[in-house]
């Protein structure tokens, strides 16, 4: 119970961040990304964590739910919550395609199955003709079904709404016989096996709700940015990112991928955007003009993802078990 | 004509993605580690190769020479400062630290040469042998090939006639079994992922006169030799060198019977389909399946 | 713990606004730096560098504040949101990759803040009424329209396209395709790749075998370079070879010229064309990069130029938007004016240069008036 009301605690405190902000649209961007990423990795534990199968794969369901509710808007402008749905029935179709084939694999081999399986489907993607290909889907117009588009809110709140069902379904297995049986089978499958457990039919219960949830982000993704490619939103460096995202933040924990996501989201602004930098010389820890602050101008911008290279080395060192294990390590 | 083309072409290419296969599934073989950094320690030998000839004049197969035995260096002090702290790690965990790795690799790389591609330019660059019935063979390729089969015969000798082979090969077979024997698994795995390194670096430096040099250039043959290690078997050379050989006449089949995007789809499908039929791979051990 | 921790992130987020602070002119720049297209960018880079120079020799001091995209949409719209409510700059040059421009200039009209894009070819850009949204460069359909209108009086029969499946390279082959066939052009053969293979020739074969008059190549930097090699090992030799832009217009691919010779291509600018100041332009540009400017940064180069110099006199972004509406302008790119025709809003009508490459240079082709040299046709080896 203390879970649940520690979500819901939580979500009423996000829900009401927004006025506190007011507008401005730059923050709010980056707290949509945030709770974006957070319900990502969350949904990616749920089998990941729980099931202890690493998929690396998930970008296909992403863009599934992304594809299908941007095709199905620009051609037929049918409305926002259906398209959802039909991105959820697509990407499920997916799941199970996919999980015949790679649950029959461990390990190493399922972890490049799943790559398999998500760059069939981004080359699928880019060859069709229906999908846009490589030119993507751009949907101009600014308001569907009484939704302004270019309002941030509606995202924000719908971002926020998928992580909370996401992290309650994640509280819920951890009760649940389910949730014991993924836990079984992911820590001695063979074991769990002979004592009767039915592991595909688990495995793949728990890859529909993963993909599924993975899917709705990938619809609201597509609708926020009123832009997708294959390369934003199929490609195998958002699988990896929502698994680092994880990991750093704890993987098979229920907070870890939110605080995984809270701490790697901004950092990765924050370096992109170099206001590391900016901020170094408001502080007047640096002279702009001196060779430092020239330096930091010049280069950091270039070096951004050098230095994200060298914080994911340093984590998978130093925080094997994520930010989360070593929170839990100190109580 | 074009059937024998695409089968020669194919062939010649399958040798150098061949090379990449090894090292990936020798380090997969000893350490049990999927390694996303070895595009990027192709590109490593990319851009030596690329030095030795721009600076030293040396030619691009020359240098190979110089180039094994730094990419050996490289490769092993890689294990020892990062890798062998994840050796008992979570598969996910050592797959990501790989990729760290990898971005702080090609992300040097951008920052030192700058994201120009760079062009080896030889006096063979583009010269072919034209055999009659106009099919034209490419002279570095047909290079490239002989040299890869030269490395792959001395690397399987080493492996099966000295003794630091044959406590790799059991090391791979089964390394607490290897370390109660009395094998130093720590400095098995060193010299594997060594070995596994400079045999990127090679393939990098093979690739160097026939394609760009550019600090991203090695993650187009990432998903390859993944492909061609797993086809062949994690862990087994020869089975990854067939791998690379049938993966080279896929893609040049494909793009010539059925079309030159889709190709990448058949080798995937091709992949799936072994991983489903045969686990272990065409020369594998077994242990893939569930 | 945790709590304190969220505190702690949400104090750090409210933190960011009040970092910011005013400046005489600021202007944006959103560029992809790293990622897959970093190299098309650096050029940029170093096309708004020279012109932040030039314009500080004439008195005009600039506050640029540089953005990388690395070619997301989400981090071009997150880099523009900054640009334009953080550190509010009233104008921003950008982004470079289609998908980025065309995500930003969806925004413009919401912010008010007057993007003017430098060299992204997707028509859509400026086909959607957005009034703060201007285009410099030329868009996609140019490319081929111009390549085949340059051929056309030579009156060849047959068509092959080799491209690479990007944005670009579907675009601009689609509306070759459109443009052939009113030429009457047969298409022969139509061979698109996945950027980054090591091997063409089963391609090349393919269009070898079909015998083409033409054949039209869309590819990247590099790429050009490998096309052009394995077509030369298995000896395909159309009567012309057409580049369309990227990988057939670099100094590079000029240089390897046992492929390149006598290779036609269509180009936003040529350094011996003759508009004011290009000579010059290429000329220093090459001192300080040791390299010859692609037609990227002069495209960049005179974005930043028009936009600094209209700013510097509008002040806000409202007039700045108006400004730009109405004002002309003639430098390294000729002739600028952001007009509404054929569809289009505030898109400059660049035309188009047809360039050969002739001992590892580059000569203006076609059209007539901005030419010294006539086109070759057909070539032989």
């Amino acid at each position: 119970m203390k879970q649940f009301a520690l979500i819901a605690m939580l979500a009423v405190i996000a829900a009401a961040l927004p006025l506190f902000i007011g507008e401005n649209p730059y923050i709010t961007g980056i707290m949509i990304s945030v709770l974006m990423m957070a319900a990502l990795s969350s949904a990616w534990n749920i089998l990941g964590g729980y099931a202890g199968q690493y998929s690396f794969g998930h970008a296909a369901y992403f863009g599934a739910g992304a594809y299908t509710t941007m095709i199905l808007i620009t051609l037929y402008n049918l409305n926002p919550i259906f398209c959802m749905a039909a991105g959820i029935v697509v990407a499920c179709i997916i799941a199970l395609i996919t999980g015949s084939i790679v649950f029959r694999l461990r390990g190493h081999y399922f972890a490049l199955a799943s790559i398999a399986v998500a760059e069939i489907v981004r080359l699928s993607v880019l060859n069709f003709e229906f999908t846009g290909g490589a030119q993507g889907i751009l949907l101009s117009d600014l308001s569907l079904w009484g939704l302004d588009l270019n309002s941030k809110n509606p995202f924000y709140y719908g971002m926020l709404l998928v992580l909370v069902v996401t992290l309650t379904i994640t509280a819920w297995l951890r009760k649940s016989k389910t949730g014991f049986y993924l836990q079984a089978i992911r820590e001695d499958q063979d074991a769990a096996a002979s004592l009767g457990i039915n592991i595909s039919f688990y495995k793949n219960r728990a890859l529909l709700i993963s993909a599924a949830l993975t899917s709705v982000l990938g619809s609201l993704y597509g609708l926020y940015i009123r832009f997708i490619d294959t390369s934003a939103v199929l490609d195998l460096r958002l699988s990896i990112e929502i698994i680092l995202t994880a990991i750093i933040g704890g993987v098979g924990t229920l907070w870890g991928p939110v605080v995984g996501a809270l701490l790697l989201v901004p950092l990765a602004e924050v370096l992109r955007s170099n206001l590391l930098g900016d901020a170094l010389v408001k502080a007047r820890l640096v002279s702009e003009t001196s060779g430092m602050g020239l330096f930091l101008k010049e280069n950091l911008a270039h070096a951004h993802v050098l230095v994200y290279g060298i914080i994911t080395v340093l984590c998978i060192l130093y925080l094997p078990k994520g930010i989360f294990g070593l929170f839990r390590r100190v109580k | 004509m074009l059937f024998l083309q695409a089968l020669l072409s194919g062939i010649m290419t399958g040798g150098v993605y061949a090379l990449a296969g090894i090292g990936m599934s020798l380090v997969f073989g000893v350490m049990n580690i999927s390694n996303f950094a070895h595009g990027d320690l192709m590109m490593l030998g990319m851009y030596l190769a690329y030095f030795a000839f721009t600076l030293l004049h040396i030619d691009p197969y020359l240098s190979l020479i110089l180039i094994m035995p730094i990419a050996f260096l490289f490769g092993f002090l890689m294990e020892k400062v990062f890798i062998s702290r994840v050796i008992s790690h979570p598969h996910q965990n050592q797959i990501l630290l790989t990729v760290g790795l990898g971005l702080i690799m090609s992300n040097t790389a951008l920052l030192a040469f700058t994201s120009d591609p760079k062009i080896l330019t030889t006096s063979y660059s583009s010269s072919a042998f034209n055999i009659p019935g106009g099919i034209y063979l490419s002279v570095p390729l047909l290079i490239s090939f002989f040299i890869t089969c030269g490395i792959t015969a001395i690397l399987s000798l080493f492996l099966l006639k000295t003794s630091t082979g044959m406590a790799l090969r059991a090391t791979s077979q089964n390394r607490e079994a290897a370390q109660l024997m009395g094998i130093n698994v720590a400095k098995m795995s060193a010299i594997a992922f060594g070995i596994g390194t400079a045999l990127a670096a090679t393939a990098g430096a093979l690739i160097a006169p026939i394609y760009y040099i550019h600090p991203l250039a090695g993650h187009s043959f990432l998903l390859k030799a993944f492909t061609i290690s797993v086809l062949g078997g994690l862990g087994s050379v020869a089975g990854a060198g067939v791998g690379g050989l049938i993966i080279g006449v896929v893609e040049s089949m494909s793009s010539t019977y059925i079309s030159s995007d889709w190709k990448d789809v058949v080798v995937f499908v091709l992949f799936l389909a072994i991983l489903l039929l045969r686990p272990q791979g065409l020369f594998g051990k077994k242990g893939g399946e569930s | 713990m945790k709590k304190k921790f969220v505190l702690l992130v949400a104090a750090v987020l409210l933190a960011f606004p009040l970092l910011t602070s005013a400046a005489p002119i600021k202007i944006g720049f959103i560029n992809s730096i790293t990622g897959k297209e970093a190299q098309i960018g650096e050029n940029l880079t170093n096309g708004i560098a020279m012109a932040i120079e030039d314009l500080k020799a004439k008195g005009i001091q600039v506050d640029l504040v540089k953005e990388d995209d690395g070619g997301d949409p989400k981090n071009a719209l997150a880099a523009y949101e900054k640009l334009v409510t953080r550190d509010g700059v009233i104008g921003v040059v950008g982004p470079y990759t289609s998908g980025c421009a065309n995500v930003v200039a969806s925004r413009a009209d919401q912010y008010k803040v007057p993007l003017l894009v430098p060299a992204a070819a997707k028509e859509e850009i400026t086909m959607k009424g957005y009034k703060n949204v201007f285009r410099l460069n030329a868009p996609a359909n140019v490319y081929s329209s111009v390549l085949m209108k340059a051929v056309a009086p030579y009156k060849p029969k047959t068509i092959a396209y080799v491209y690479a499946a990007t944005d670009f390279g579907v675009s601009t082959v689609k509306t070759a395709q459109e443009n052939a066939a009113k030429m009457g052009l047969k298409e022969v053969a139509n061979e698109k790749y996945q950027q980054g293979q090591l091997d063409y020739r089963a391609s090349l074969a393919k269009v070898k075998a079909a015998n083409p008059d033409l054949v039209f190549l869309v590819s990247y930097d590099a790429d050009a370079i490998l096309l052009m090699r394995q077509a030369r090992e298995i000896g395909l030799t159309p009567k012309a070879f057409l580049g369309a832009g990227a990988g057939y217009t670099t100094a590079q691919f000029a240089q390897q010229t046992e492929i390149s010779n006598l290779v036609i291509s269509a180009t936003q600018w040529t350094d011996d064309v003759n508009w004011p100041g290009a000579a010059s332009f290429a000329l220093r540009y090459k001192a300080k990069y040791a390299k010859d400017p692609s037609y990227h940064a002069a495209c960049a180069y005179e974005a930043m130029r028009i936009m600094v110099i209209t700013a510097s006199t509008a002040k806000t972004s409202v007039k700045l938007q108006a400004a730009l509406k109405a004002g002309s302008w003639n430098g390294i790119m000729g002739p600028v004016q952001f007009a509404d025709y054929g569809g289009f809003t505030n898109q400059n009508n660049h035309s188009m240069l047809v360039q050969q490459i002739s001992g590892a240079s580059y000569e203006t082709v076609y059209p007539a008036q901005f030419s010294k040299k006539k086109l070759i046709y057909p070539f032989k080896r």
